[in-house]
């Protein structure tokens, strides 16, 4: 062990406590890969904080030492995130797990890095609230799923998490503890407006300006009459062409159509051919209503616009939403969807997406360009579409599953995903927690004007570049 | 061959998505969700490592890879487990069915490497080669425990074997001689092996393989010699070796480990008693107690007998059954097995003393239990807690009130 090396894990011992700090291999490892092709790299460090005075000490041990730091709350994300591009120390937030606060008067509520889904989930289910939970493992941390724009299971209706959120509190990367929102006022944490956007610093920058601390977003209270209604057509034009009419009433929580393969469990793996008589594509809508009546209306807004289409000659077909699914869609967080088990099997196990926001318009072209790329790479187009806000921006993105065995199926497995995105930037896409190989495909065709904004940016708030460097493919 | 049997299971190792399910306890419904810790190592030491089947598949991965190598450091979270199958219970993918084995042949390999298993364990194993039980106490004494009414009857001829089990042998003796209180008053026709050895649990669970084979092929040769139909036992981690390990493969069982001639059925005392309240052959006294029950993992999660126990305690006029938050294939583990109370006691403590906690929030007097192994550690919490919960097993309540009609 270099002195160097041996200064830092004492230091960073001294700050958390020797149990939590480690620089063994054994320990460093489970951190060097997740569910992704995304290139496995080792950490020098991991280090467990339980409090915000920890992480500020760590954050100016990074800048003395001049060495990178990776927050990390669960590493479950589908983008490689939290792999250390260049070394450093992961900061695993797990112990900080504190939810602080669920006001039900105003509806929010405020918690750490460390919380799940499950523990979120369960909180607010007592009090008959709600959040906009994702297709992802319960362990999974809500508060790193809203900072880096994650979808939940309303957000076709009322946007992304991130749209959600209402106040932050952030250890920059120089150490000082920023409040944004009505939170650095006040011990309210109702809102972000009508302050200036400061979130907009932190959100969507992968991990790269700062560590959230805590995290104040929305809750709603759970409607109890729900319904998932069903359509299913034999082309993604038809498909498109009912979702952008359905969206215009925002009727659905969440409208959300997927391919023949991604409605397959597991995802065919390699590329199978869809039975000639299947129709391609499928369609689940999420009602929810506080009135059988007003649920009532939706189906007929529903029905209204399916009847529509169907005039106009579209293939849309009605069909049976199988009892469990259905149960599963209306009870989130499940441990049905979003399983990985939906995605991976017959000794499969890597996952990875390209994707995900694109304008429902280019959905049909871009989907075609993508399933010459799947197929010509042996992987099932096992795509899913989704609506985002009524639609002002949607989702397109292809679940799929790949064999970690072999570096051969890996290699593939990227190519085909890459070249996607790749793609996809010529028809809108934005891919969302981008590995770093989409990173640079996304900043090779950005405005000049915008990498030099957020280069600035980051040298403002991340002085001596310690913040997950790498990552947003500036610095 | 390095990481010879590892290996074999390498196919299913990389089933394992690293999703992260395996963390913590959680299940969903429209009325509540159940979220809860579930791993106890995890929830001891936190780093991932030591976090579920996605901790141990890493390690199984880094070393099939050539990116980790063998090391004391690395032994500790392949050790540093109860093998409750915690995480097994919460695991979607193909994975699930392998997480224990996978757990266990870490340990075979670490013990091959030279860096397992941990002192106390290593010594068990030397001790169930010279006394044939995990304590080291005297093999003479094993049935020192049993009355002498009934020494007479000892590997004679009768329909049920009782396999007593190690730790009702030497530390539990409460809890044998209730069970041969219960089987004397339900009139069962029964008898011990006096030269009964340890059933190979410790071993397996602690990667001491070579150790389990020769107790199984010992034990195997007990049964031709009491010619009994069945085995009843009261001990959860018996019953698991004796009816999985013994007698199925790869990945439930160690049959192609273990090589033993075995194929006779194995019950265990609260399924026997349940059948009997069932046919109605049975007279229970009163027990006007509040009662939580523990699911010991060997019983439990391992051999997926959870009512059994909850219909024998339900069947008892005036017990008022209480169950913990985390109950069934979501129970929390005593911290005893998988060699964690020999190997880390402080650990097995810990997570005990965590269990007694909850046991004691549903206000119950009693926490009952079919495991002698999780009755000891979770006692032990008790006392050192100095709760007022009183430490009982299926067996020892039965005993004090069940008769034959």
């Amino acid at each position: 062990m270099s002195e160097k090396q041996d200064r830092i894990l004492r230091k960073l011992r001294e700050i958390v406590g020797d149990q939590f700090a480690s620089d063994e291999e054994h320990v460093l490892y489970p951190y060097s890969f997740d569910l992704t092709w995304a290139t496995p790299r080792m950490p020098d460090y991991v280090v467990m904080p339980k409090t915000v005075e920890d992480v500020q000490r760590i954050v100016r041990l990074a800048n003395l030492e001049r060495i990178p730091i990776v927050p990390y709350c669960s590493g479950t994300n589908i983008g490689g995130l939290t792999i250390p591009e260049q070394g450093g120390i992961i900061v695993d937030l797990k112990r900080m797990n504190r939810i602080i606060e669920i006001n039900t008067d105003v509806g929010y509520a405020v918690f750490e890095p460390g919380v799940s889904h499950a523990k979120l989930s369960a909180a607010l289910k007592e009090k008959g609230y709600d959040f906009g939970w994702p297709v992802g493992t319960p362990s999974a941390s809500p508060l790193a799923l809203a900072v880096n724009h994650g979808i939940g299971h309303f957000s076709s209706r009322f946007g992304i998490n991130s749209e959600f959120i209402t106040g932050m509190e952030v250890v920059l990367p120089t150490g000082e503890i920023a409040k944004v929102g009505s939170c650095a006022f006040s011990d309210s944490w109702h809102s972000l407006f009508p302050l200036p956007m400061l979130s907009g610093l932190f959100v969507g920058w992968l991990g790269t300006t700062g560590i959230v601390t805590k995290l104040g977003v929305w809750v709603v209270e759970a409607p109890p009459y729900r319904d998932v209604v069903t359509v299913k057509a034999d082309t993604i034009e038809d498909m498109t062409r009912y979702m952008i009419r359905f969206r215009k009433t925002y009727a659905a929580d969440e409208l959300t159509a997927v391919s023949w393969w991604l409605a397959q469990v597991p995802i065919p793996y390699p590329y199978q051919e869809k039975s000639k008589d299947a129709p391609e594509w499928f369609s689940f809508a999420v009602l929810r209503a506080w009135s059988e009546k007003e649920l009532e209306a939706k189906r007929d807004l529903w029905k209204t616009a399916v009847k529509e289409e169907q005039k106009k000659g579209s293939s849309l077909l009605e069909f049976e939403y199988p009892p469990e699914a259905k149960r599963a869609r209306t009870e989130l967080p499940s441990r049905i969807i979003g399983s990985t088990k939906n995605y991976c099997g017959a000794g499969v196990a890597g996952i990875a997406w390209p994707g995900t926001f694109t304008p429902a318009v280019n959905w049909p072209k871009l989907y075609s360009e993508w399933k010459k790329i799947y197929i010509a790479h042996n992987l099932s187009p096992a795509v899913r579409v989704t609506d985002f806000k009524g639609s002002h921006y949607g989702m397109l993105r292809a679940m799929t599953p790949f064999d970690k065995k072999t570096p051969e199926a890996i290699e593939n497995a990227r190519n085909a995903m890459t070249k996607a995105v790749e793609v996809g930037i010529r028809y809108g896409l934005i891919p969302y927690k981008p590995p770093v190989d989409y990173q640079s495909l996304l900043n090779s065709k950005a405005d000049p004007g915008y990498i030099q904004l957020i280069t600035k940016v980051k040298d403002m708030l991340d002085p001596n570049h310690i913040m997950n460097p790498g990552k947003l493919g500036v610095r | 061959m390095a990481l010879e049997e590892l290996s074999k299971l390498r196919d299913k190792i990389y089933t394992c998505t690293h999703c992260g399910n395996c963390k913590v306890f959680y299940e969903w419904g429209a009325g509540k969700n159940l979220y809860a810790a579930g791993c106890p190592s995890g929830d001891s030491f936190f780093f991932d490592i030591y976090y579920g089947s996605r901790g141990r598949s890493s390690a199984a991965k880094g070393l099939l890879s050539g990116k980790l190598k063998w090391t004391e450091g690395l032994a500790h979270p392949i050790f540093a487990c109860q093998v409750c199958a915690g995480c097994q219970s919460m695991c979607e993918v193909d994975f699930k069915k392998y997480t224990i084995r996978t757990m266990e042949t870490l340990r075979y390999e670490a013990n091959k490497a030279g860096v397992g298993p941990l002192p106390n364990q290593k010594r068990f194993g030397e001790y169930v080669q010279r006394e044939h039980n995990p304590y080291g106490d005297r093999h003479a004494e094993r049935f020192a425990w049993l009355p002498k009414d009934l020494r007479e009857k000892s590997s004679k001829k009768a329909e049920y074997l009782y396999f007593a089990g190690c730790t009702a042998s030497y530390r539990q003796k409460n809890i044998a001689q209730a069970t041969v209180q219960l089987f004397k008053n339900l009139g069962l026709d029964f008898t011990v092996a006096e030269d009964e050895w340890c059933c190979g649990s410790p071993l397996l669970r602690t990667g001491q393989w070579d150790l389990a084979k020769t107790v199984a092929e010992h034990n195997a040769s007990l049964l031709s010699k009491t010619k009994a139909d069945k085995i009843v036992t009261t001990c959860a981690g018996c019953y698991r070796s004796l009816k999985m390990d013994y007698q199925k493969e790869v990945p439930e069982g160690y049959k192609e480990v273990l090589k033993v001639d075995f194929n006779v059925p194995v019950i265990h005392t609260a399924q026997l008693v349940e059948d009997l309240i069932k046919k109605g052959s049975l007279k229970l006294g009163d027990y006007k107690k509040r009662i939580t029950y523990h699911d010991p993992c060997h019983l439990g999660r391992h051999a997926e007998v959870y009512d059994s126990p909850r219909n024998v305690l339900k069947s008892i006029p005036s017990v008022e059954l209480i169950e913990m938050p985390r109950n069934r294939q979501y129970a929390w583990c005593c911290g005893a097995g998988g060699g964690v109370k020999s190997g880390i006691p402080e650990f097995a403590m810990e997570t005990a003393v965590k269990r007694v906690e909850e046991a004691e929030a549903t206000g119950a007097e009693v926490l009952a239990s079919t495991c002698p192994f999780c009755w000891r550690n979770l006692d032990d919490a008790i006392k050192a807690k100095g709760s007022k919960l009183k430490m009982l097993d299926i067996a020892e309540i039965m005993a004090e009130i069940a008769k034959k009609k």
